[in-house]
């Protein structure tokens, strides 16, 4: 009775492991067409629109299926999907979607293809310099651009009118007109920001940094306790507790709840990417129409930088079908495609040309202004240690932020340990 | 007892699946703790205990492993009071028990990443229903003080379920004689509790404890979606701690021997509890 | 009196304590994306079903439930199954090694969950099973046996020795006492760990994100995480899907309750 039991459950089990197997054995069998994996994280918007292009393709190049498999959007758990499965040496996707900080990392550890013969010397200058500059490990190009993505600033156009205040170009008029305009209209925020201790708070933070005359690295040569860096972040501290025009809650504070604030009408100023701005127009949004876009302002004498962000197409080292791979990165990367993605999801595409394409700029009068910003876009250090200095640096700001440690502490612990982790190549 | 049988037949199925699948991870993440690997940086190789003694000098591992004490006493201790106050709550008979234990299931049955979110937004010092309805701007998950603690609160609202209902099953198999025997010696109920309930209940709220411990202390997506471990590291735990090595930085070596660590301090938990039960049960 | 009225007063305390937030996500599905971040008024202005229209225009969020629930379901039956096996083993009969056993069986749960899924990953690839329901069945099954076998033992010891003893003498064979006398005087803690494993299955994350990659076997927390667009977190999506997918478990833990209920009389001969 026992026995017979076991052996049952233990046939049910075998029974369906083969079963199982014998399906995927089922797939691979037409050798005739070559079906090509891409992931990327998920899409915004209807996915049929997707899917429509990935069709066009395939009509394209016959002989070739795309099959496209979506990934959580949230960038940790994609690192650590594609970590795992590049590590362990899967050939089960061809083509996946890079986040830009991690190029370099995959680069070096050889997980992803050289690509350089992929984009003439003409075709690479089609491309914002940013995204070109973040791709590039070496001197190699290890993935194309497919879109881009960049800090802006967020103004009421109709609060700043009506008090006969410019867009500021510097910090401290952003601080000045907010301040005057908190204190005449009641209930609202001055200026809101992302500062949880996540990727988003080190593009912030490099933007004061970037526009005070600092950086991380300069040359390989660390830089990070820098007097200009200090300074900046000892004003970021400022805006919360000396000026007040920031409210404490920016210290949890990610993309979305800044975007609802000042989606409610709740605040004067906003750092955000530009995807809010297509919510902002959206019918019963609070403010549809009196939102203005503006690069980030900057200290006195110095230039206004924004971080990039934004995704890439690169081509798992591991690929059975690297050629078919590069002709859908090709096509993926085109401006035709770029084009339809910006008009359907309103992605903003990483070629210049585009933002001068009549169709696109009369549904989306804005682009003619990103395309200035996303000129200046910064990208951050583009190193395979990238990811190991942004651990150190994110509780560091917010140990800043929150007001437990002093920017110079904090600037100095945050050089100790990176200066450390430079050491273990030897 | 010397004349039963052999019962090994009836626990190798057992033994063979978790063995099958869980030696070979097991092993490996020994094996890698003695490690130095950064594949990346084409660096794989054996350093013995060096990971170990590292651990001694980084600030970020002892933070980590505070955080992670102080959370698990707070949430599990907690989680216990409340489980065993709604476990004798509704033991009981009254109309719509059942339905009333189903509810009391509901938080326990959402994804905690789910719940992880829906908290962010209870949170929210701006438009959270908790500020708004005891009338305060504190900003729960911003402040070093608060955030651990508001981690802790998810927390405990998340798993009461769990100790709760383990507690009433083991309630249920208490005799009623014995209650009946403590009313006729006129036991006011709070003895009835101490003297009865307590002590028959020990071995299921020692079992509760363990498991809420080994939860507890391994605890990873709730915080990680709560707070990323911030602000300035005061809610990152040493799973998070570990994740964040193993995913991010991809330090596996190092990210294996955080991993051992908690193995081991489990490891050194269950060991103290299960005395507890086995001296309980003689 | 008052007594009556404290226990009701504390019984309604206990219920608005798991309910609210619950009840607050119900509220939110309901509200159209601009009510999303007002408050006051709690209660939506304008209630719309946008949210769960969408959540299952464009997507196969029927199939993930399915995928769920032969997943956790699966898991549970095979966990009751081993687990039960194992714990009346080490509870009823002759086994040496008993405490290391217990032991051995205790340390899969200690270690980290992020820290073996990488190398079970590639177990998992290697047997061809990525993508499947196997892959997490198999998974959860074995993470989720600790649990089982720690509860019923404890349970089973709670079955006097001489019942069992009984039996084998009236000519049961150990299995048949097993089937017939064990298993039907524990009801509550078998229902018990049956609702703790099918819950466990079906919240679990990690495994789930790693060992699945399409809709095939995908899993309801998976897919959850699948809404967040890059930036955007579609809110009223989430809090639709999280409802819908409660419902179900509310109805099948409420079911489950009038059985343990019924295992509760079952179990009271043995006083």
């Amino acid at each position: 009775m026992f026995y017979k039991l076991v052996a049952k459950f233990l046939f049910l089990f075998l029974f369906f492991l083969v079963l199982s197997c014998s399906q995927k054995g089922d797939n691979s069998g037409g050798r005739s067409t070559i079906t090509l994996v891409f992931k990327h994280g998920k899409i915004a918007g209807d996915p049929e629109l997707f899917r429509q292009i990935i069709d066009r393709f395939e009509i394209e190049n016959p002989g070739i299926k795309v099959k496209d498999e979506v990934l959580p959007a949230s960038t940790d758990e994609q690192h650590q999907f594609y970590v795992l499965n590049l590590e362990g040496k899967s050939p089960e996707f061809d083509v996946l979607s890079m986040d830009v900080i991690w190029v370099p990392e995959f680069a070096r550890a050889r997980w992803i293809k050289d690509l350089s013969h992929l984009l003439t010397d003409v075709e690479r200058s089609d491309f914002f310099p940013g995204p070109m500059q973040a791709v590039t490990y070496r001197g190699r190009v290890y993935a194309v651009p497919w879109y881009i993505d960049a800090g802006v600033l967020y103004y009421r156009k109709d609060l700043l009118r009506k008090y006969g205040f410019p867009p500021p170009k510097i910090w401290q008029e952003l601080v000045t007109i907010a301040q005057s305009i908190i204190m005449r209209e009641p209930d609202m925020y001055g200026f809101i920001w992302q500062g949880k201790q996540y990727e988003g708070l080190v593009c912030n933070v490099l933007e004061y940094f970037w526009s005070n005359g600092g950086d991380i690295l300069e040359e390989e040569k660390l830089v990070l306790n820098s007097s200009e860096n200090i300074s900046a972040l000892q004003f970021m501290r400022d805006l919360i507790v000396k000026y007040r025009v920031t409210p404490p809650l920016v210290i949890t504070a990610i993309e979305e709840p800044t975007r609802h604030i000042f989606g409610n009408g709740k605040a004067v100023f906003m750092r955000n990417w530009p995807y809010a701005l297509n919510i902002f127009e959206r019918e019963g949004s609070a403010i549809k129409g009196k939102v203005g876009v503006s690069a980030l302002p900057s200290f006195p004498g110095k230039e206004s930088a924004s971080t990039l962000g934004g995704w890439q197409l690169g081509i798992n080292n591991n690929s059975r079908h690297p050629e078919e791979a590069e002709r859908l990165i090709r096509f993926l990367t085109s401006p035709e495609v770029q084009k339809a993605l910006a008009l359907t999801v309103g992605y903003k595409p990483s070629r210049k040309s585009l933002y001068f394409d009549k169709d696109l700029i009369r549904v989306q009068p804005f682009l003619i202004q990103l395309h200035d910003i996303f000129m200046k876009v910064r990208s951050r250090p583009v190193t395979p240690y990238y990811m190991m200095i942004t651990q150190v640096i994110q509780p560091e700001f917010s140990a800043s932020l929150s007001g437990i440690k002093t920017p110079e502490e904090a600037l100095n612990s945050a050089q100790r340990q990176i200066e450390h982790i430079f050491q273990v190549e030897k | 007892m010397n004349s039963r049988e052999k019962g090994d037949k009836f626990i190798i199925p057992a033994l063979i699946m978790l063995s099958c699948v869980t030696i070979y991870p097991v092993l490996y993440v020994f094996y890698l703790s003695l490690q130095r690997r950064l594949l990346i940086f084409d660096i794989s190789r054996f350093v013995g205990f060096e990971n170990y003694l590292f651990l001694f000098r980084d600030d970020r591992f002892w933070n980590a492993l505070k955080n992670t004490a102080y959370f698990t006493v707070a949430s599990v201790s907690l989680e216990l009071f409340l489980g065993l106050s709604i476990a004798v709550l509704l033991n009981r008979p009254f109309r719509l028990r059942g339905l009333t234990r189903a509810v009391i299931l509901v938080p326990w049955a959402i994804p905690t990443v789910v719940s992880a979110r829906m908290w962010e937004w209870v949170y929210n010092t701006d438009f959270g229903i908790l500020n708004f309805i005891i009338g305060s701007k504190i900003n729960w998950l911003g402040s070093p003080f608060w955030a651990i603690h508001a981690a802790i609160f998810m927390d405990v609202w998340k798993t009461t379920p769990f100790v709760a209902i383990l507690l009433m099953a083991g309630l249920q198999v208490i005799p009623h004689e014995l209650y009946q025997a403590a009313k006729v010696d006129g036991a006011g109920s709070w003895t009835t509790f101490k003297r009865i309930t307590l002590p028959l209940l020990k071995p299921v709220i020692l079992v509760v404890l363990l498991f809420r411990t080994l939860d507890a202390f391994r605890v990873f997506d709730a915080v990680y979606v709560l707070t990323g471990g911030g602000p300035a590291n005061t809610t990152e735990t040493l799973s998070i701690y570990a994740y964040k090595v193993l995913f991010q930085t991809l330090q596996f070596g190092y990210g294996s021997t955080l991993s051992v660590v908690v193995f081991l301090c489990i490891g050194s938990i269950s060991i103290f509890y299960i005395k507890l039960l086995s001296r309980g049960i003689k | 009196m008052t007594k009556r009225i404290s226990f009701y007063l504390l019984l309604i305390i206990a219920i608005l304590y798991c309910l609210c937030p619950l009840l607050w996500q119900f509220i939110t599905s309901l509200k159209p994306d601009y009510e999303l971040t007002r408050i006051p008024p709690i209660l939506p202005e304008k209630p719309t079903v946008a949210h769960y229209i969408s959540i299952f225009k464009g997507y196969p969020f029927s199939r993930i439930i399915l995928n769920s629930t032969i997943v956790a379901a699966s898991t549970t039956i095979f966990s009751l199954i081993v687990g039960s096996l194992c714990a009346f083993g080490l509870t009823k009969l002759k086994v040496r090694y008993k405490a290391i056993i217990l032991g051995f069986v205790l340390s899969v749960s200690m270690f980290p969950p992020i820290a073996t899924v990488s190398p079970l990953y590639i177990i998992i690839r290697s047997l061809g099973l990525r993508d499947t329901w196997w892959a997490l069945i198999i998974t959860y099954t074995t993470f989720s046996l600790p649990l089982s076998i720690w509860i019923l033992t404890n349970f089973f010891k709670e079955i006097p020795d001489e019942i069992y003893l009984a039996a084998r003498i009236d000519g049961c064979s150990p299995f048949q006492a097993f089937q017939k006398i064990i298993l039907p005087l524990s009801g509550p803690g078998i229902f018990t760990t049956a609702i703790l494993v099918f819950i466990f299955s079906w919240n679990e994350f990690l495994f789930a994100l790693t060992f699945t990659s399409t809709p095939n076997s995908r899993t309801i927390p998976v897919a959850i995480a699948l809404f967040q667009g890059i930036h955007e977190i579609p809110w009223g999506d989430i809090a639709a899907a999280s409802v819908t997918v409660t419902v179900p478990l509310v109805i099948l833990v409420f079911v489950f309750q009038r059985r343990i209920i019924e295992g509760l009389t079952a179990g009271a001969i043995k006083s």
